[in-house]
């Protein structure tokens, strides 16, 4: 993996996703995590399931994050 | 409409499948429309993008609306007709032929974006702007996907 082509905001933090790139736009972000979290804390699909379609395409786009 | 057995009442093909999972499409909803309600980008650009995404997947039911902020904004019909061969018109500016060109690259093979063809982008949005692109073009690339996946169509369309 190379470089990142955006670096994080300077006071983003060390949380992985809040203190990466996405800090630049806190309101997307913050509505991304509510996606997320609805996603994975409120779904009907079992999470083992989920977490192997989330690492085969974490795979398939070759993203190491 | 679509292939699912099982539908949930909605105003539209969209709301009958989505609103099977109500809290993740309320979830989903608002992410999508922070980009146009707090003019994260510029609403002619981003309808541009998110229309050239579409096409990309052939995807009838986000291909049929038009996003009023950006109609507002002064983008009209002729030029959408030249959305499909954006890099034979000269109805583009520079940033949109930019900004479509990484939006090309982002749905067809995301692992191969190079420098030259995200600078452009970075260089005329800035960071802000190019991570608000990438998170909009996230959002249309999936709904693409959703609605073909799906078998979302426009009303009044068979698959």
């Amino acid at each position: 993996m190379g470089e990142a082509r955006i670096a994080p905001p300077e006071d983003a933090g060390s949380d992985p996703i809040s203190g990466s790139a996405l800090g630049h736009q806190p309101e997307s972000l913050l509505a991304f995590m509510k996606l997320y979290g609805t996603l994975w804390s409120h779904g009907i699909l079992d999470h083992s399931t989920k977490e192997m379609a989330r690492i085969r395409n974490a795979r398939t786009v070759d993203c190491g994050f | 409409m679509t292939w699912l057995p099982e539908t949930a009442p909605g105003a539209n093909p969209l709301e009958r499948v989505f609103a099977l999972r109500p809290n993740l499409f309320e979830a989903w909803r608002d992410f999508a429309l922070i980009f146009w309600e707090k003019r994260l980008l510029d609403p002619v650009l981003l309808e541009l993008v998110r229309l050239r995404v579409a096409q990309l997947h052939e995807a009838r039911f986000p291909l049929a609306s038009r996003r009023p902020e950006a109609l507002a904004a002064g983008l009209d019909e002729a030029k959408i007709a030249q959305l499909d061969c954006w890099w034979r018109s000269s109805a583009f500016t520079e940033t949109e032929c930019a900004c479509l060109r990484f939006a090309e690259q982002f749905v067809l093979d995301a692992k191969g974006m190079s420098d030259e063809q995200a600078r452009p982008v970075i260089d005329a949005l800035g960071e802000k702007g190019t991570v608000a692109l990438v998170e909009a073009l996230a959002i249309f690339d999936g709904f693409g996907r959703f609605c073909r996946m799906l078998g979302i169509e426009p009303e009044g369309t068979h698959g």
